[in-house]
């Protein structure tokens, strides 16, 4: 029985030094920096392109109507495993709110991003669904735009520290042409510890 | 006589219910600075100007557009993050809220540009302050 006395004591101990766990006010962050891509380097990226994009007038259709964008493939050639949307969808909002773009999610490279928009089109014929409520032919909007892109890593190792290099690489392509009205690319160095691992 | 006496009682429970509320703050409303530069940074850099444009858009609306110059007496590591605001004075939401690090050498003046996340900005607050990650 004695013996689990020092056991508990010793868990107890390392339990009350640990760092509570608490919230982070992103507006406010003043956490320690990661060699890893964090939810930082997304917003800097994503408000950088953003504002970028809206200050080129590429995304203002001369007609006074919104264009319709879609989201091509967005290529994570990092170490790290991420979900592209996370950058993707900071500059989708963005571009909603800002009042000149909205994005189609009936038309993606792998399919339509939701899958409803065909669900909903499979009612035409069927008896068991109010006809007038489902969606008519020719209801869809065909994208303006695509908006394409690539996150690059590159490591070097830099006397006794380490550097990362992160490349957010966009392009928005006028789909009626095939032309890049709008090319970007934000870099997001990082130089720290050479224990640190950045994947 | 005993109507006075009334006046006193009801101006004395109307005194201690007074006491009893709990005090608000006292708001300072007044005009926004458009640049707010913390107490941490001042000594070591200068805001040399501060820029501001309404960039005309082909579908005929126009987008604010801001440039400052921040000069420096030492190298500094500072942040810093512009907030909009419409014509009502509310906020207008772009896609970060954090601040944007940047370092300035000594001697160095570097040029930095904003864009208004959206046509009814009319106007901003640019607010600088020391690097606080550690």
């Amino acid at each position: 029985m004695n013996k689990w006395v020092p056991v508990i004591l010793c868990s107890t101990l390392l339990a009350a030094c640990a760092s509570p766990t608490r919230y982070i006010d992103p507006a406010a962050d003043d956490g320690a920096v990661a060699m890893t891509m964090d939810y930082r380097d997304f917003e800097r990226a994503a408000d950088a392109a953003l504002q970028d994009m809206l200050a080129s007038g590429a995304v203002d259709n001369p007609s006074g109507d919104r264009y319709v964008m879609a989201v091509s493939r967005i290529v994570n050639d990092t170490m790290q495993r991420i979900d592209t949307d996370q950058l993707v969808k900071k500059i989708r909002v963005g571009l909603l709110r800002s009042g000149k773009v909205i994005t189609t999610t009936a038309i993606g490279v792998d399919g339509a991003e939701d899958a409803m928009n065909e669900k909903a089109r499979e009612l035409r014929n069927s008896d068991e669904f109010d006809q007038s409520g489902v969606q008519k032919k020719g209801t869809l909007k065909a994208p303006d735009l695509s908006l394409s892109g690539k996150i690059i890593q590159r490591n070097h190792k830099v006397e006794d520290e380490q550097q990362v290099e992160y490349y957010f690489q966009l392009s928005l392509t006028d789909l009626q042409n095939g032309l890049a009205i709008w090319e970007n690319e934000t870099p997001i160095i990082k130089r720290g510890s050479d224990k640190g691992v950045a994947w | 006589m005993s109507r006075m006496m009334q006046l006193a009682v009801l101006m004395l429970i109307a005194g201690l219910l007074g006491a009893c509320a709990p005090i608000q703050p006292e708001r300072e409303a007044g005009a926004r600075d458009e640049l707010k530069v913390d107490p941490e940074v001042r000594g070591f850099i200068t805001v040399t100007e501060l820029l501001e444009k309404r960039v005309n858009m082909p579908g005929g609306g126009d987008l604010l557009k801001i440039q400052f110059a921040v000069q420096a007496y030492q190298d500094t590591l500072m942040e810093w993050a512009v907030t909009w605001f419409d014509e009502q004075g509310m906020v207008v939401p772009g896609v970060g809220e954090g601040y944007r690090p940047a370092r300035v050498l000594p001697s160095q003046t570097r040029f930095f540009t904003a864009t208004a996340p959206h046509e009814k900005v009319v106007s901003y607050q640019l607010h600088l302050r020391e690097d606080r990650e550690p």
